[in-house]
């Protein structure tokens, strides 16, 4: 099982790297950079999030698992947010907006 | 010869398209997969790679290569006349009296009254039927001729001292022993006198302690672990407390009489030291035989997995054997900086002092044993107390990689020790009671001993 989710998480890793690659790549290197850094920080804090909550809900711990729900999954959801903002794939349309708007 | 063909796509430089990306992707993954589910190595490296892994001193059990030290960072320290393991010898350590120690005071009549009815025939074990249940199976075992007799007059060809330490050792795991070590055995650890029977204890009467006068070399430590899930369930001084203890009391008490009994029939001396009939204090042997270090308790080892929540017991014998050394495993400064259990004491028995105090020729934290004591034999809440146990960091929890990952920083320092005290008190580890694992029945009309008419 272990070694299932092992296997799972390596290619979901790759999902997402093959998913972002068309964006990530920036004017700038370190945006790109950025970009990638970003993904590796999300991914490691949300799947050490999962593990843990899974590990800590399934013993008992009634505190761990709310705490890291709120810690790992929140923080998950925050890094997620500003990754998907560098890449363009939420904000992008009101910023076309407010161009139009200027010109 | 170089190929046209060839060096245009050296100038081109290698690039990899979408699809070349997820085709590698896809084959990394499967070839990390396939190594990961494998995991089977052919025996003989097993063997290999298991003898290698891991710390240790002394000889290699078969049945456990690799000590479980838990995620602990362990360096292996000096046993001498100025340390023994990570605590300080200051002094000259005096031998006591078995009835100098406080369940014994209790039972004299050194502390309260009720104290002294709550350890007379251990009624503070005994008023919960399922310690009890123990406890008179762990009395069986009291008697002399079960710890302790002459060796057969045939010494029987043995091994050398490494593979007979080796040899012991597994016999120890194949007894259902969760670790053992091997010591040189501590000379002031021997009491000077066994303590005569309760109801001369009870009179305050010495006259018939029996002097204590064996003196061997090496001493073998058997422990078990109390059990997670029940200290999980548990408030740490409820009914199942004192069962606890009783749990790895008498099984720790059945591996050592075992084990000096094989002894003795090899032909070595050996006496076993158990829960009902020690002639010996069981903190120095632990430390030792390489399995704990001396807490902020003042007077209980931490084991680096087990932590508090186990119990020992001891074979001493002229068996040659390879001891192994004492381990450091930060633990002075993780108490230092913790006081956990100090915080969490029912009876405010455990101090909160930081620094460590001269005691009996070494230095130790200053904790009020007569508190403990006191709080253990008369608690109405339940059969004795563990909360000690129950909350410190080192033991609170399941194996995880991220108690692993805890344990390993706890045992680094000051700063890292802090830093896993405040994680640990965020996750609310060691001060919650998971109710799924409470299987135990309770009698609260049973716990008031003043109250309890047999």
């Amino acid at each position: 099982m272990g070694t299932f989710l092992v296997f799972l998480a390596g290619i979901l890793f790759l999902g997402g790297i093959i998913f972002i690659k068309p964006r990530a790549k920036q004017d700038l290197k370190w945006k790109t950079i950025l970009n990638w850094v970003l993904y590796v920080l999300w991914f490691a804090i949300t799947g050490t999030g999962i593990s843990f909550i899974y590990i800590n809900s399934s013993v008992g711990h009634v505190k761990a698992t709310s705490t890291a729900i709120f810690l790992f999954l929140g923080l998950s959801i925050v890094l997620a947010i500003v990754l998907a903002r560098f890449l363009g794939f939420i904000g992008k349309k009101r910023n076309q907006q407010n161009t139009n708007l200027e010109a | 010869m170089f190929r046209s063909s060839d060096h245009e796509n050296s100038q081109k430089g290698f690039q990899m398209d979408r699809r070349k990306f997820l085709k590698a992707g896809v084959a990394s993954a499967l070839t990390a997969g396939m190594v990961g589910a494998m995991n089977v190595l052919p025996a003989e490296a097993a063997e290999a790679v298991k003898n290698t892994a891991g710390p240790q001193t002394g000889a290699k059990s078969k049945l456990h290569p690799v000590v479980d030290y838990g995620g602990s960072s362990v360096s292996f320290v000096e046993h001498n006349d100025q340390w023994l393991g990570t605590t300080k010898i200051v002094g000259t350590i005096k031998p006591y009296h078995e009835a100098d120690q406080g369940f014994y005071m209790a039972n004299r009549g050194k502390y309260s009254p009720e104290a002294q009815q709550g350890f007379y025939h251990y009624k503070f074990v005994m008023k919960h039927p399922f310690g009890a249940a123990i406890a008179q199976f762990a009395m069986s075992l009291m008697a002399p001729q079960m710890v302790s007799g002459q060796p057969s007059p045939q010494k029987l060809p043995i091994p050398d001292p490494e593979q007979m330490s080796q040899h012991i050792k597994d016999a120890a795991y194949f007894l259902r022993a969760d670790e053992v070590g091997i010591g040189k055995m501590p000379e002031y650890a021997y009491y000077t006198h066994k303590a005569p029977s309760q109801d001369d204890l009870m009179k305050d009467d010495l006259s018939k302690s029996i002097p204590v006068t064996e003196r061997l070399p090496y001493v073998i430590v058997v422990m078990i672990d109390q059990h997670l899930e029940t200290m999980l369930a548990s408030t740490g001084y409820d009914g199942i407390s004192a069962s606890q203890s009783m749990r790895s009391y008498h099984s720790t008490g059945v591996v050592a009489v075992i084990l000096a009994n094989y002894i003795r029939g090899l032909g070595y001396n050996a006496r076993a030291h158990h829960f009902t009939n020690y002639a010996s204090v069981m903190p120095p042997l632990i430390m030792a035989a390489g399995m704990g270090e001396l807490s902020r308790t003042g007077d209980c080892t931490v084991h680096p997995r087990l932590g508090f929540r186990h119990k020992v017991a001891a074979v001493t014998t002229d068996l040659p054997l390879v001891p192994d050394k004492p381990i450091d495993f930060g633990l002075l400064d993780f108490c230092r900086v913790c006081a956990k259990c100090a915080d969490n004491c029912p009876s405010g028995a455990i101090t909160h002092d930081r620094d460590l105090v001269e005691y009996n020729g070494y230095l130790r934290w200053n904790s009020d044993f007569k508190k403990c004591t006191e709080f253990r034999v008369t608690n109405k809440e339940g059969s004795s107390c563990g909360s000690c146990m129950k909350v410190c960091p080192w033991n609170s929890k399941e194996k995880s990689w991220f108690h692993t990952a805890g344990t390993w920083i706890g045992s680094k320092g000051e700063a890292s020790a802090s830093l896993l005290k405040k994680v640990d008190d965020m996750f609310g580890y060691g001060t919650e009671q998971i109710e799924r694992y409470k299987w135990w029945l309770e009698w609260p009309e049973r716990y008031d001993i003043t109250a309890l008419k047999h």
